[in-house]
């Protein structure tokens, strides 16, 4: 027994001196920070997140001012640290800021539009915030950038002469390539203007790509005939050839993500409910209902809530992830898997006030950022950022290897 | 828990040599002052005007904590071993302001942190005959209990605690008060930097990582297993 004592005594003192030491964990590998401005007539509209190669992050909001003579918000830049810390925070006169940021080698920047309604991309110094370019896109009332694997990108705009939602392709130097007009055949452009100054509601607009089958293309959802809609276009030709309906714009599509061959997962709302399809057959080159498909209903979502898809990488697997905010001001998470439609965990994160989440990106570490934006005191509208660590989406048998408490 | 095995180790093998003959056994209670250091502030608010919002911890005066334990002890002529396993509580406070431009407002989070004690005092005393005042050193582990409040979730389950000590035994014949007062030095950050930003369902505020220090002031009630000396009035008319 005297034998023991002493291997007991040491097996006792290590457990507890690596609880207690927690050297491996760094203020970088998971964080939630509010970024108030002490002006209560501002209300703060977050768009996009990008990293800064492990060096930070930048998120661009759009900022309401009550006191305004412009009914539009003006774009708003905050850049963090890897933890989250301020460095610096600069508004611009461009106004309706758009997701996403847009990152290309060294440059930085957004797209935006003037008081004319021109969209511009705006490139940025991100270790300053100076504007050191604009460039006039063409188009107007930009509604969402998407950036691809090529370095493309496209851009989602409105027309109001021709009533029609405008799909441009530009090159990564910015030169128009292609562009499209999918005609709506109705008058939106007081939604659009709604949707643009944040008085209205706001439209899930985005836009992704795939490569299935039938060739690449760009899956983009907007106005299109009387309806929001998500339509398929060729890549090369940005010709239609597909789309998913619902009824009118009260109706549709929340969120997409392409998973493989003719396969998508998607989320879409129905009188403000959201159901979730984590994996279906899409035949992009016809035109379905999306209430013809069988989904499991969200009902702790919010209404009409929106929804962010988007593929997660760890170290064992692939994983599809939805994002989203409930009734009960929790953002919460839906990991499915990638290969099948199975839902694998489900992630809360419970906050006293309101929160509506708006974009999420994984880093480099393989952690998650959500930017979302809350209500302080139930009142301000602020923007927030929650860092996941990498822990958070490993099954469950894998995290006692990762975990460092 | 390494602590503990050695004590019991130590006892089993010196029950063997009269270790009953220097055996005293009671309980006891007090009061304490929580005395926070924080080493690193954590802040969930960031001001994107640059200010800095106010984050404190409420002084020692308003920390104010109890703890309830057993006691046990070895003596010889001038060293004693105390063991006093018990319930210690710690209360304390932080205030974190958010400004605006017309308001301030103050969101004041209350902390109450249970912990399963386990100290070992050693005590180095001079035999004043009723009186017997003592200095000594003092180390401790704890283990947090369980706790629904969210913020609890916060902090490490292990804590380990260093300190000095004084008092004075008091030989009331049948029993032996002993009164002592000692402050005890956290060893390390209590906050757990995993959780640091799981407070529940606030968002205010985030946890730092603290010291938790202490001021102890305990009374405790001894009978010796040993026959008592005679301090009676009879004998000092002598």
């Amino acid at each position: 027994m005297k034998r023991i004592i002493p291997y007991i005594l040491l097996a006792g003192l290590l457990t507890n001196g690596c609880e207690i030491l927690q050297k491996d964990i760094l203020p970088e590998e998971g964080f939630t920070k509010i970024y108030n401005h002490p002006e209560e007539t501002l209300s703060f509209y977050p768009e996009s997140v990008i990293e800064l190669g492990g060096d930070g992050y930048i998120f661009v909001s759009a900022v309401k001012d009550e006191e305004s003579e412009v009914e539009y918000p003006y774009a708003y830049l905050t850049r963090v640290n890897a933890s989250g810390e301020l460095e610096w925070s600069l508004e611009y006169s461009w106004l309706s800021p758009c997701s996403n940021l847009i990152k290309q080698g060294n440059s930085t920047g957004f797209i935006a539009m003037n008081q004319q309604f021109q969209a511009y991309f705006v490139e940025i110094d991100p270790a300053s915030g100076e504007e050191l370019s604009s460039t006039s896109l063409g188009m107007t009332m930009p509604l969402y950038a998407f950036s691809d694997k090529s370095g493309n990108i496209v851009v989602l705009g409105y027309d109001f002469v021709s009533r029609s939602s405008w799909v441009a392709k530009y090159n990564s130097n910015l030169t128009l390539e292609r562009s499209t007009l999918l005609s709506i055949n109705d008058d939106l452009e007081y939604e659009v203007q709604r949707h643009l100054n944040k008085t209205g509601q706001s439209y899930p607009f985005f836009i992704g790509e795939f490569d299935g089958t039938a060739g690449p293309g760009y899956y983009v959802n907007c106005f299109y005939n009387y309806t929001l809609r998500c339509v398929f276009l060729d890549a090369s030709s940005m010709g239609t050839t597909g789309n998913l309906y619902s009824f009118r714009t009260e109706e549709g599509i929340s969120s997409m993500l392409y998973k493989s061959g003719s396969l998508f997962g998607m989320t879409s709302y129905y009188e403000g409910n959201n159901y979730i399809l984590p994996e279906t057959e899409v035949n992009v080159n016809s035109s379905d209902n999306i209430k013809d498909w069988p989904a499991n209903p969200l009902y702790e979502l919010t209404f009409k809530a929106k929804v962010l898809a988007g593929e997660i990488a760890t170290d064992s697997a692939d994983y599809e992830l939805f994002v989203s905010q409930t009734n009960s001001n929790s953002l919460v998470m839906y990991k499915y898997a990638m290969e099948s439609d199975s839902l694998l965990a489900t992630i809360y994160k419970e906050f006293d006030e309101r929160l509506e989440v708006k974009d999420f990106i994984q880093t480099a570490d393989k952690g998650i950022v959500v930017l979302a934006r809350i209500y302080i005191l139930g009142k301000y509208q602020r923007p927030m950022l929650i860092k996941f660590p990498p822990e958070t989406f490993l099954p469950e048998k894998e995290k006692g290897l990762f975990t460092k408490n | 828990m390494a602590v503990v095995f050695i004590i019991l180790s130590h006892t089993a093998i010196a029950q063997k040599g009269g270790f009953l003959d220097h055996l005293r056994i009671g309980f006891g209670a007090g009061a304490n002052s929580a005395h926070i250091i924080d080493l690193s502030p954590y802040s969930i608010y960031e001001d994107l005007t640059g200010q800095e919002y106010l984050s404190e911890y409420s002084g020692m005066l308003r920390n104010i904590g109890n703890q309830y334990f057993v006691q046990a002890e070895w003596y010889n002529d001038f060293l004693i071993v105390a063991l006093k396993p018990g319930t210690y509580s710690y209360h304390f406070s932080k205030l974190n302001e958010v400004m605006f431009t017309t308001e301030t407002v103050e969101e004041q989070t209350p902390y109450l942190l249970r912990y399963l004690t386990v100290p070992v005092e050693v005590r180095y005393n001079y035999d004043l005959r009723r009186f017997r005042p003592y200095g000594g050193l003092n180390l401790a582990y704890s283990h947090l209990l369980g706790s629904l409040d969210p913020s609890n979730q916060t902090f490490l389950r292990t804590k380990l605690t260093a300190g000095a000590e004084l008092g004075t035994y008091i030989d009331l014949r049948y029993i032996i008060l002993d009164i002592n007062l000692g402050y005890h030095s956290g060893l390390h950050n209590i906050a757990s930097k995993t959780d640091r930003f799981g407070t529940g369902g606030g968002t205010s505020f985030a946890q730092d990582d603290l010291l938790l220090n202490d001021l102890q002031l305990s009374i405790s009630v001894l009978f010796s297993l040993q026959k008592q000396r005679n301090y009676s009035n009879i004998e000092c008319y002598y």
